[in-house]
């Protein structure tokens, strides 16, 4: 187990270079102007503009400005963005909020995800698992722009407009604690939580046609303990799976839920630190994400040899 | 080292299917008779499978509006002197059914035009991806080794790049189209057909029908063809299949944060973004083109679904 | 500032300020009756909080609560007023003589003395400073030998042009005689500073020390909040009747809006496109809808594109073929006016009508123009805007009128951001036309007219198009030098003439700005650069 875990994180390195290389270059290739996109629309004064290329080290080669990334970055030094502040300052405002909701929605779709598709699974056929793969195909196909919109409506402004309830805050606001995260994590967690049900579903319901689960009924076990300790510990192995490799995508790929609900997280620093061309913030926000992914999914891969004693790492 | 690795992968192959859990670690064995009845039987299943019907009827439908949208409307977007402002926002009439933009142009003709954006996206994107991806899972599955080891790195870097992001880092410094978002979804998500692919051949590649092919003396590319390729193709394409659908909801987004198809180009992303800012006062700006894309996400992914369901024998 | 709504580039940037304490458990910080807390919209603002170095609308807003400058303009007149200055004088308009009231106080007991200011513009127009308002001090005597250029190291570190006569009066002496100085020291770039911003100038603006009515109440708590509360011993007739005010800060106008109805936002100063149409109905009389300094022009690249844009008759063709009324009443919801002059009608010198016909929409006599003069080779045009901004209704507006009078094929083509034109159009890469708008520094006539149209401001400005006419430079040079404001007054408009003959831009709208505050405060007035008022304020 742990040579095998030492294996994997010497083979994360290059995979973790590999990408903020293409990550930095893919940034560096952004078209536009960066110190004339401070000025807004007026045209950047020729003097400050320069002065400011010089200070960042723009006006040097691909290779050159990588390597002042670089070796900043292995002094523990994430940079400055072009206006003057520290990157990693920057990254850790933000990040705070980010993990919230995504560990909130990551335990909105797990639970309700799971919940619902054991219960299709067992109802297989009838009218509650119609429902459920009905419901999910719907709530698949609707863009999360659109969802966002309806429930921020819905359900933060006309439930108080109309009836006075006064329970989802429209906008993101600090002082409403975990209520804040409630609105923008059901949104983020939809389209997942119709891909758990459906995976808890068929994955379930193999799992009950194997021989040991047949063996366990037929030993008279109650059908409670069948599901509960025998199949749905084999059928979580994909469903596991799902779950890491989709943490990592909660956390990056929320930029759209963040913007509508106005949270200041990591989605909504990339997708300004693009527009502004912030090849610092940029590079050094996906770094994170991606050491997020990576861990997410050595995390999975152990936790298989939990669920299933067959896999043995050596 | 493989052979923990390739238990990690093949697992995660099927987190990635989401909805075709197992399907590559049953692709069983099977001689061509099997195979051949595999794909009857689904097409048996799918006849008779009202949610595959309805599907594949609203594809169809979505095909043809997207290869002559000439038919369904007289009108065309591109036509400036058809839009005026005196009839900006007005609400859907019985002369015009969907109602009036901003601008004061047909929201239904713009509507029916858009449609071929996202078939284009989601066909484009899912051919290239498929390409893409079984190759290349095809050469590290067979090949192994070190080679196998740099193509799957190489994936992991694509895998770990959210796909907005990666999309906004790419679009930003491209002419926006369907062609353009296509290659570019096509860059971000071929990782996942790789996956199941390699985790397929490496499944087929030691087992007995192979080693007798072999020892009979077949070529490493007969070898592939007849036998590695038939049996990885079913899982392939239940992925495929859901992608397609996907694909198609995936430019929506990159439109609507105005990095997608770009005007004079009309997309239901695009359409959607434009009217969001002001959807309280003139919904039916919104709700159309949002329902279009709605139903053409959910048809392909019905479609997809199904296929799945019958492809996978675990699932009968 | 910069182009109209420069402040807003961020994508949909939009900022809010929330009452924490007001809302949320209905008790205040202080038992002052004459005070209360509120929340107002804000964006982040780009850079520290230092005047010197701010030149987008968002940090401009909190600066304008924390900083007094010199002078300031009258909310409804925009006449310049004397604030900090006790006087300023010149009898050549070349050597200013400015003299400071008593009574002025930094936040931390520092007098505001004329050495200050001295040291505020010596830092703004040192060139190792980067500042962003290092542009406005290049008027002064002595600024080349703080910013000498790239690669050379300045050779003084004060303006030889400044000169400190006592702890109340300074003199400022420029290189040429320029009559609208006195107007352009409201500028935030000439705001004053005290002597701890020396120590470490990054670290004073996360928490400015300033002259303000109100001063910081704790650091800027970067994409959350800023807090500031009252100061009490600003001088008493511009003391702030509230006790504390956060500027909350959005990405999103439309949350804003959203939490402006629902009063956990109190004043929102700049309302999104989705409540244009219903804010009226919904705020009533709390709905503030005035002229704002900004104007909305197509740009035209005389230079990169004669072909197309070079015949005076094209472009007049151009500008008769817009119908502006519809455009303001339709796109904008009547929040923005039919430009009828190149210079804003909020600013002294206006003439309403001026455009005359070329500013009336007539498609007849646009086509009869158009087709006299030969059109435009191929017959094709594209009209370039930035995508960020919320302009693309209304080009596309534009683009659809343009082609269905004059029977262009125009192509409304986005960009990221302007720059992004911009750099496209500096390189003759873009031959389009596109859109451009100006919102003022300062309240002059002259500041619609030199940095837009006049040769400087090719490299230095805002003159994209690269229009020239000399007649143009020497009305403006002879106005710059008059003394009498009501003469030089008069140049002007002969210079903004010229232009209106010439139409280098087609003045499209002019901007009104819309705010609305919630039922819980007051007394809201929102200046000419549409920012709030904020020391009048009451909470209800």
């Amino acid at each position: 187990m742990g040579r095998y875990l030492i294996r994997r994180l010497i083979q994360a390195i290059p995979v973790l270079i590999g990408a903020t290389f293409l990550i930095y270059w893919l940034a560096f290739k952004l078209p536009g102007d960066p110190i004339q996109a401070l000025a807004g629309e007026k045209k950047a004064d020729p003097l400050v503009a320069a002065m400011l290329r010089e200070k960042y080290h723009l006006d040097e080669s691909f290779l050159a400005q990588y390597w002042h990334y670089i070796t900043n970055l292995a002094q523990g030094n994430f940079g400055e963005t072009l206006t003057g502040r520290s990157v990693w300052d920057k990254i850790t405002e933000a990040f705070p909020y980010t993990v919230n909701l995504a560990l909130l929605a990551f335990a909105i779709e797990a639970v309700v995800g799971v919940l619902a598709g054991i219960m299709a699974a067992l109802r297989r056929g009838r009218f509650l698992d119609q429902l459920v793969l009905l419901s999910t195909l719907l709530v698949i196909s609707v863009p999360v722009f659109v969802t966002g919109f309806v429930l921020q409506l819905s359900l933060g402004v006309k439930l108080k407009t109309d009836f006075g309830f006064d329970f989802f805050p429209v906008s993101f606001n600090e002082a409403d604690g975990i209520r804040a995260y409630l609105l923008p994590a059901l949104v983020l967690a939809s389209t997942s939580l119709a891909y758990v049900a459906r995976l808890t579903r068929t994955s379930l319901m193999e799992t009950m046609r194997a021989d040991y689960v047949r063996t366990a009924t037929a030993k008279g076990l109650p059908r409670s303990r069948v599901v509960g300790r025998h199949a749905l510990r084999n059928a979580l192995i994909p469903i596991v799976t799902f779950l890491g490799a989709d943490l990592g995508s909660l956390m990056g790929g929320a930029v759209i839920t963040e913007k509508i609900f106005n949270i200041h997280g990591i989605g909504g620093l990339l997708a300004e630190s693009v527009y502004r061309k912030e090849g610092t913030v940029i590079v050094g926000v996906v770094s994170l994400l991606i050491i997020v992914y990576l861990v997410a999914n050595l995390a999975v891969d152990m936790l298989y040899a939990v669920l299933d004693p067959r896999i043995r790492y050596a | 080292m493989r052979d923990t690795t390739t238990v990690g992968d093949e697992l995660t192959t099927d987190t990635q299917t989401a909805g075709a859990p197992s399907a590559s670690k049953h692709a069983k064995p099977a001689k061509k008779e099997r195979e051949a009845s595999l794909w009857s039987d689904a097409m048996g299943d799918l006849r008779r499978n009202p949610v595959f019907i309805i599907g594949a009827v609203l594809v169809l439908f979505l095909l043809v509006l997207a290869a002559v949208p000439g038919l369904f409307t007289s009108g065309s977007p591109f036509d400036a002197t058809a839009c005026k402002l005196q009839d900006s926002l007005k609400t859907p009439s019985s002369s015009h059914w969907f109602g009036y933009d901003i601008q004061g142009c047909d929201v239904y003709t713009r509507t029916v035009w858009a449609a071929r954006n996202s078939v284009i996206v989601g066909i484009t994107t899912t051919t290239l991806v498929l390409l893409v991806g079984s190759g290349l899972g095809l050469i590290a599955g067979w090949v192994g080794g070190f080679v196998d080891s740099v193509l799957s790195r190489f994936t992991e870097i694509f895998f770990a790049i959210p796909v907005l992001l990666g999309g906004m880092l790419i679009m930003s410094g491209l002419q926006g189209n369907a062609w353009t978002v296509s290659v570019v979804l096509a860059t971000l998500g071929w990782p996942q057909i790789f996956r199941i692919m390699r985790s397929s051949v490496l499944q087929n590649k030691n087992n007995d029908y192979v080693m007798a092919a072999r020892a009979l003396g077949a070529g490493t590319w007969r070898i592939t063809v007849r036998h590695i390729l038939p049996n990885a193709v079913a899982p392939v394409i239940v992925v495929g299949a859901i992608s397609l659908g996907v694909y198609i909801s995936a430019e929506a987004a990159l439109s609507y944060l105005g990095i997608g198809v770009q005007p004079p180009g009309i997309s239901w992303g695009l359409m959607v973004s434009d009217a969001s800012v002001r959807w309280l006062q003139a919904p039916h700006v919104l709700l159309f083109p949002a329902a279009a894309l709605s139903v053409t996400v959910l048809a392909f992914i019905m479609v997809g679904d199904a296929v799945r369901d019958a492809l996978d024998p675990k699932l009968r | 500032m910069r182009g109209a709504t420069s402040a807003k580039w961020v994508a949909g940037a939009v900022v809010v300020a929330m009452a924490a304490t007001a809302c949320g458990t209905g008790k205040d910080d202080s038992g002052s009756s004459a005070g209360g807390s509120i929340t107002v919209v804000l964006g982040e603002p780009q850079h520290g909080l230092v005047g010197q170095n701010t030149a987008e609308s968002e940090g401009a807003e909190v600066l304008n609560a924390l900083f007094t400058g010199l002078v300031q303009y009258d909310n409804k007149t925009n006449e310049t007023q004397l604030a900090v200055a006790e006087s300023i004088d010149t009898t050549d308009s070349q050597t200013w003589t400015i003299k400071l009231k008593d009574g002025y106080t930094f936040h931390n007991g520092d007098k505001v003395d004329a050495q200050s200011f001295v040291r505020a513009w010596n830092w703004g127009a040192n060139q190792d400073n980067a500042a962003e308002g290092l542009p406005f001090f290049a008027k002064i005597e002595g600024s080349d030998e703080l910013a000498p250029g790239k690669d050379k190291k300045p050779t003084a570190t004060e303006l030889k042009g400044l000169k400190v006569v006592d702890e109340k009066t300074f003199t400022v002496k420029l290189k040429a005689p320029f009559s609208q100085f006195k107007t352009m020291l409201g500028y935030n770039a000439f705001y004053p500073l005290p002597k701890a911003f020396d120590a470490d100038p990054k670290k004073f603006g996360e928490a400015p020390i300033g002259n303000g009515a109100f001063q910081m109440d704790g650091v800027w708590e970067h994409n959350k909040q800023i807090k500031v509360k009252r100061y009490d011993k600003y001088p008493a007739e511009g003391r702030a009747k509230l006790q504390g005010v956060t500027f909350k800060i959005y990405d999103n106008l439309d949350t804003a809006y959203n939490d402006l109805r629902a009063d956990t936002l109190q004043i929102v100063d700049k309302l999104p496109v989705s409540a244009m149409a219903s804010v009226s109905q919904e705020f009533g009389d709390r709905y503030i809808y005035k002229p704002e300094s900004g104007v909305g022009y197509i740009g035209l690249p005389l230079k990169t594109n004669p072909e197309a844009f070079g015949k005076v008759e094209i472009r007049k063709a151009i500008s008769m073929a817009i119908d502006r009324d519809a455009i303001t009443k339709t796109i904008f919801n009547g929040t923005r006016k039919p430009a009828d002059d190149f210079i804003n009608p909020l600013i002294p010198g206006y003439r309403k009508g001026a455009l005359g016909e070329v500013g009336t929409y007539n498609p007849t006599k646009a086509k009869e123009l158009y087709t006299q003069a030969g059109g435009i080779p191929g017959n094709k045009i594209e009209l370039g805007y930035n995508a960020d901004g919320g302009h693309k209704e209304w080009i596309e507006a534009v683009a659809n009128q343009l082609k269905a009078n004059l029977g262009i094929e125009v192509t409304a083509k986005p960009f990221t951001k302007f720059g992004d034109m911009l750099t496209e159009l500096g390189d003759q890469k873009y031959k389009g036309a596109f859109r451009m708008a100006w919102s003022m520094d300062y309240p002059a006539a002259e500041n619609y007219l030199r940095p837009i149209f006049s040769k400087v401001a090719i490299d230095n400005g805002s003159n994209y198009g690269a229009y020239v006419n000399e007649e143009f430079e020497t009305l403006l040079d002879q106005a710059d030098k008059t003394a009498d404001p009501a003469e030089a007054l008069k140049l002007y408009q002969q210079a903004d003439d010229v232009i209106i003959k010439d139409l280098p831009y087609i003045p499209v709208f002019t901007y009104m700005s819309s705010s609305a505050y919630s039922k819980s405060v007051k007394n809201v007035e929102i200046d000419a650069q549409g920012r709030m008022d904020l020391a009048k304020v009451e909470r209800n």
